[in-house]
């Protein structure tokens, strides 16, 4: 079920957060709306941190994480690994990796069972990623663009790419991370789908700028819908006359 | 905040002190102060400066692999906060700083045993050549040691001769 939110009003959610199947990483904002609202989604089911990178607040494009581990560049300190040690269940591996690339969130896009990455990773952070997340890493490219992280963003059940991304990309890619793959856009027609959105398995947040248009697509991409009574009601409905009869 | 090492001296840099530097390739250089940073842009290798703990490790003049090193270490992945553990870290840091310091200085003077059988080889090499050259007061105890040999004067003779 998609939400439509603000980050100090700015529209660009993905940037400011992390949404993972198991844990929500959170930016720490002057007001605590942007963090309240992910609370009373996701509280009672998964952790909600607020946390820095870097002193920055730009955590979604510095980190990249899936229910079995979080990777954070090498410019976070000490102390906010400590935080996010702290808080992270004990199941989700929290490791700091050197590499020249450290904004991960924008070279690094990945679900829990496959990882897409930027061409030019090194060959030790890419078994690291492999290692600590617990998938398969694939080198490609979206559209012509290298930083995979930011212009698609895929979930277990589904994926939405850049919205210039051939017919043959797209099948490529659906073959490879083995889930629906649609090419479409966020936030009024914005083409960076992962910094205008974040997604997990069952909750999606996007811009508030984002059109009613783009986000069915969203919702039906990802298979948001189906938590709603109106699904449940549809899918049962054989069941039910047979009752009356 | 992290007490960092100089990458010229390594040295600590302290907060509030030194000269980071970014290099395009996105490598930091930090340096404590401006005499580091200045050999640096000097392009000078911190291996060959004499005063730098490079130097010094590479010449074996400083200790260079003891099992007090490996515990201060930059570690990628933490643990979770655990008060005993803390308490006893922190227990345990100054104890090995001192033990560090024991061992660093027994190095220093184990390197140092060997000067005094080396200058005394010295000193009878010199005894041996370059005897007229030390002054009159000093050779008179050497002197009585050697005995004189007398030479014939016939073979002086011959050699005169041959010349």
């Amino acid at each position: 079920m998609a939400t439509r939110i603000q980050f100090e009003n700015n529209c660009e959610v993905g940037v400011f957060s992390k949404l993972t199947n198991a844990y929500c990483l959170v930016a720490i904002g002057g007001s605590e709306n942007f963090y309240s609202t992910f609370e009373s989604e996701l509280a009672d089911v998964i952790p909600v941190v607020k946390t820095s990178i870097g002193g920055t607040r730009i955590i979604g494009r510095l980190c990249v994480g899936n229910k079995n581990g979080l990777l954070l560049p090498h410019t976070t300190t000490d102390q906010e690994l400590q935080h996010l040690r702290n808080c992270l269940p004990d199941q989700v591996v929290v490791q700091r990796i050197d590499e020249r690339l450290s904004a991960l969130g924008n070279c690094i896009s990945c679900n829990d069972h496959v990882a897409l990455t930027h061409p030019d990773l090194d060959k030790a952070t890419e078994e690291l990623i492999a290692d600590v997340l617990g998938v398969e890493v694939f080198r490609q490219t979206i559209a012509g663009n290298i930083l995979v992280g930011s212009y698609c963003a895929f979930s277990n059940r589904g994926g939405l790419v850049h919205p210039h991304t051939s017919i043959e990309d797209l099948d490529e890619l659906s073959t490879l991370l083995q889930v629906p793959l649609v090419a479409g856009t966020v936030n009024r027609g914005s083409e960076v789908i992962a910094a205008g959105m974040t997604v997990n398995d069952w909750t999606a947040f996007c811009g508030s700028d984002t059109t009613a248009t783009e986000l069915s697509v969203i919702e039906s991409v990802f298979k948001l819908r189906e938590g709603q009574p109106t699904a449940i009601v549809d899918d049962m409905r054989k069941s039910l006359i047979d009752s009356y009869v | 905040m992290r007490l960092e090492k100089c990458w010229f001296c390594s040295s600590t840099v302290y907060p509030g002190h030194g000269i980071q530097f970014v290099r395009n390739d996105a490598k930091v250089f930090r340096f404590c102060r401006s005499k580091c940073h200045k050999n640096f842009k000097m392009k000078r290798n911190p291996r060959k400066v004499k005063w730098t703990k490079a130097y010094r490790r590479l010449r074996g003049k400083d200790m260079t692999q003891d099992t007090t090193f490996e515990f201060e270490r930059k570690r990628n992945r933490p643990e979770r906060y655990d008060r005993i553990l803390t308490e006893q870290t922190l227990k345990a840091i100054p104890l090995i700083t001192k033990i560090r310091h024991e061992r660093q200085k027994k190095h220093i003077t184990e390197r140092q045993k060997g000067g005094k059988s080396m200058s005394r080889k010295k000193d009878a090499k010199e005894l041996e050549q370059d005897l007229q050259m030390l002054p009159k007061k000093d050779t008179v105890a050497y002197e009585a040691t050697k005995q004189k040999v007398i030479v014939s004067q016939l073979k002086t003779e011959e050699n005169l001769m041959e010349e």
